[in-house]
C-alpha cells in the first residue's frame, strides 16, 4: 500500500477518535460499569485466596496483577467497536460504506484503532490510579517487558478485531445481532483467559485454548506482563499473535467477498 | 459510448416461502421452499454525459435495485453495465471514486462529529486537491445556506439541514455522475427549492450527469428533461418529459363559476363523448376534455350560450396525473412501439 491511500485510513481513525470523545459520558459510564465488575471479580478472587497462598500456580499478588491487565486488555476494544460493524450490516448502512472508494475491512479496522487508542489510553491512566491504591501489584522493572507488553496489546487488538469482524459478517445471514454478539463474547472470554487464567483449565481444554486464536487476546499480554515468559518466549507469542491476526484478516476478507456476492443488503 | 450504459441488465432474488403459523415455520426449517423473484427484467439503458434523468416508478418497481446495480453495491444477475467506462461491480472502489450518491433515507455523515469534519474526511477519502475542496466547500456553503449548521454534529440537524449537508457531501469531489435517491423526501418547500436549484447549477456548470429517483413530481418537472418510468421491473417509458406530456397529458380541465344553474348544459355535456363533467354545486363545475379533440374556446363558448359565466380558469394535465395513471395501471404506456 503506498503512502497516499494510507492517509484516508489515518483520517478515518482520527474521526473515530473524535467520535469517541463525543461519547465521553457514555464511555465514563461504561468504564464505571466495568469497574464495578472488576471489583466484584476482585473480591471473589480474594475470597478464593483466603487461607491459601497459591491457586493454580498464581499467588494472590500475581492474580491481582492478572486481573488488572485483563481489564486493560479487554477495555482497549470497546463495546462501541464491538457492535458498530454488525450494526452497519443489520441496518443496511453498509450500502453507504460500499459507495466509498475504501476497502471496507481496512476502514473498519482504522475506526477500531482510532477508538482503541483513546479508550486504551484512558483505561491505562485510570488503572494506574487504581493500582496505586492496591498493595502487592507486581510491576515489571525492565523497559523491555513494557515494550513487549505494548506490542502484545497491539497484537491483541488485531486478533480481537479479526474475531469481531468475522462474527459481524455473520449478521448478513441473521436478522439480529445480539445472539451472535453474546455468543462471541462468551466464547472469547472463556478461551482467551479473561474469566480465569488458562492454567486453571483442565489439561485438554488448556491445550485446546492454546491452539485457538482467542488466547492471543488476553493470555499473551498477561503472560508477558507477569513475566511468566522469557524474552524469546514472549517474542514467539507475539509472532503467534501476528500469525493469527493475519490469518483472521484474510479469512475476514474472503468471507466479506463471499458475503457481498451472496446476500442482499437490507433495506432500500 | 454513453457515460452510463446497461445492456440486458437483470436482477432476481431468492425469497423464502413460509407457510403461516408455527407449523409453517417448522416446515420451512426442515424443507425450505424458495422462489425466485425477478426484481429487474432485462433492461437497456443509456445515459449521456450531462443528462438529467428522472427514474420513477411505484414502490417496489425496481428503482433502488437498478441504482444499486449501477452504483456497484449489488451484483447483477445478468447483463452488462458500464459506468464511466468501467464495470461498477467488478471495480467497486474505482467506480466509487467517480460517482456521488444521496440516499434520502440514509446519511453518510458521521453522527457525532461536526459536519465540517465529515467533509474534511471525504476530502481525504476521495483525495480531493486542496484548492478544489476549498472552492467547492465555500460555494456549497453559500448555495445551500449551510453556514448556520456546518459546525454542528449531524445528530443535531433538522432533516432539511441534514439533507443539504448530505447533498454537499456527495458532490465535494466533483463526481461526473450523481445518483439521487429521493433527495427531497419529507422536506419543506423552501428547502426543496434550494436543493433543486443547487442540483440544476451543478448540472449546468460541471456537466454532472444526474440520475434522480423521486416520488416528488415537482422535482421531475423542475430538474429533468428525460423521464424513465419503471414498473414491475420493466421500463415502460423512456423518453423526453415534454413528449410524455403532449402524448399522454391530453386532458385539459376548465373550472367554471356561473351566474345561474344550467341544467340543459349539464344534460348536453353528459351526452357528449370525450367530455367529462364534474359538478361541485349548481353554479360551480368543471369540464374535462381531450385537448386534441376540442379547443378551449369551443368549450367556453358552449357554456356561455347557456348563461352568464362569472369566472373560469383552465388547468393542463400535468405529469403528476400521467404518472399516477401509470401507477394505477390505467394507462398502457407502450410508447416505444407507438413512436416507431
Amino acid at each position: 500500500m503506498s503512502a497516499i491511500p494510507l492517509k484516508k485510513y489515518r483520517s478515518i481513525a482520527n474521526r473515530s477518535l473524535q467520535n469517541v470523545l463525543a461519547y465521553r459520558t457514555s464511555y465514563v459510564i461504561g468504564f464505571l460499569a466495568n469497574t464495578v465488575n472488576l471489583l466484584a471479580i476482585y473480591f471473589l478472587w480474594q475470597g478464593i485466596y483466603s487461607g491459601r497462598s497459591e491457586v493454580g500456580g498464581y499467588t494472590w499478588d500475581q492474580m491481582k496483577t492478572y486481573l488488572l491487565v485483563t481489564f486493560l486488555a479487554n477495555s482497549v476494544l470497546s463495546w462501541y467497536s464491538e457492535t458498530s460493524i454488525s450494526g452497519k450490516i443489520l441496518d443496511g448502512s453498509v450500502a453507504i460504506d460500499l459507495l466509498k472508494p475504501l476497502d471496507f475491512q481496512s476502514a473498519r479496522f482504522s475506526e477500531t484503532l482510532g477508538a482503541s487508542l483513546l479508550e486504551g489510553g484512558m483505561s491505562a491512566v485510570l488503572l494506574t490510579i487504581f493500582a496505586s491504591f492496591l498493595s502487592g501489584i507486581t510491576l515489571p522493572h525492565s523497559p523491555l517487558v513494557y515494550a513487549l507488553f505494548l506490542l502484545s496489546l497491539l497484537g491483541a487488538i488485531l486478533v480481537k478485531f479479526g474475531v469481531v469482524y468475522l462474527a459481524a459478517l455473520l449478521c448478513f445471514w441473521s436478522t439480529g445481532s445480539m445472539g451472535i454478539v453474546w455468543t462471541r463474547i462468551a466464547v472469547t472470554n472463556l478461551l482467551s483467559g479473561a474469566l480465569v487464567p488458562l492454567a486453571f483449565f483442565p489439561d485438554w481444554l488448556e491445550r485446546l485454548a492454546l491452539w485457538l486464536p482467542f488466547q492471543s487476546i488476553i493470555h499473551t499480554p498477561t503472560m508477558i506482563f507477569l513475566q511468566q515468559t522469557g524474552t524469546a518466549e514472549s517474542l514467539k507469542l507475539i509472532a503467534l499473535q501476528a500469525f493469527w491476526g493475519i490469518a483472521l484478516w484474510f479469512a475476514g476478507k474472503a468471507m466479506w467477498n463471499w458475503a457481498v456476492r451472496q446476500v442482499t443488503i437490507h433495506g432500500g | 459510448m454513453s457515460i452510463i450504459e446497461a445492456r440486458g441488465l437483470t436482477k432476481s432474488f431468492v425469497q423464502a416461502v413460509k407457510e403461516p403459523g408455527l407449523k409453517g415455520a417448522l416446515k420451512h426449517l426442515i424443507v425450505p421452499r424458495n422462489i425466485t423473484k425477478v426484481a429487474v427484467h432485462p433492461l437497456d439503458l443509456s445515459i449521456e454525459t450531462g443528462e438529467t434523468v428522472a427514474y420513477v416508478g411505484p414502490n417496489g418497481a425496481g428503482k433502488s435495485t437498478t441504482i444499486k446495480m449501477l452504483s456497484g453495491i449489488l451484483k447483477p444477475s445478468g447483463g452488462s453495465i458500464s459506468v464511466n467506462g468501467i464495470n461498477p461491480y467488478k471495480k467497486r472502489m474505482e467506480n466509487a471514486a467517480g460517482i456521488g450518491a444521496v440516499f434520502g433515507q440514509r446519511t453518510q455523515l458521521w453522527w457525532d462529529i461536526p459536519i465540517v469534519e465529515s467533509f474534511s474526511l471525504l476530502k481525504d477519502i476521495y483525495e480531493i486537491p486542496d484548492h478544489v475542496y476549498r472552492n467547492n466547500l465555500e460555494q456549497f456553503i453559500e448555495l445551500l445556506g449551510m453556514n448556520e449548521f456546518i459546525h454542528l454534529s449531524a445528530r443535531k440537524l433538522s432533516l432539511g439541514q441534514r439533507m443539504r449537508a448530505d447533498l454537499a457531501a456527495a458532490l465535494l469531489h466533483n463526481p461526473p455522475i450523481v445518483y439521487l435517491d429521493e433527495p427531497t423526501i419529507g422536506l419543506d418547500v423552501s428547502v426543496k427549492q434550494k436543493i433543486r436549484e443547487f442540483i440544476k447549477k451543478i448540472n449546468q456548470e460541471q456537466q454532472t450527469t444526474v440520475m434522480l429517483t423521486t416520488h416528488d413530481l415537482g422535482d421531475i418537472e423542475d430538474l429533468c428533461k428525460r423521464l424513465i418510468i419503471i414498473d414491475h421491473g420493466m421500463i415502460i417509458y423512456d423518453g423526453s418529459l415534454s413528449e410524455v406530456k403532449s402524448r399522454f397529458a391530453r386532458s385539459r380541465v376548465i373550472f367554471f363559476q356561473v351566474g345561474s344553474p344550467m341544467p340543459e348544459l349539464f344534460a348536453e355535456l353528459d351526452q357528449t363523448p370525450g367530455i367529462r363533467l364534474t359538478l361541485q354545486n349548481e353554479q360551480e363545475f368543471s369540464v374535462a376534455f381531450d385537448r386534441y379533440e376540442y379547443t378551449a374556446s369551443d368549450v367556453v363558448s358552449r357554456v356561455m350560450r347557456h348563461g352568464e359565466v362569472i369566472d373560469f380558469r383552465m388547468e393542463d394535465a400535468n405529469i403528476e396525473q400521467v404518472i399516477k395513471a401509470v401507477y394505477d395501471g390505467n394507462l398502457d404506456l407502450n410508447l416505444n412501439q407507438q413512436a416507431q
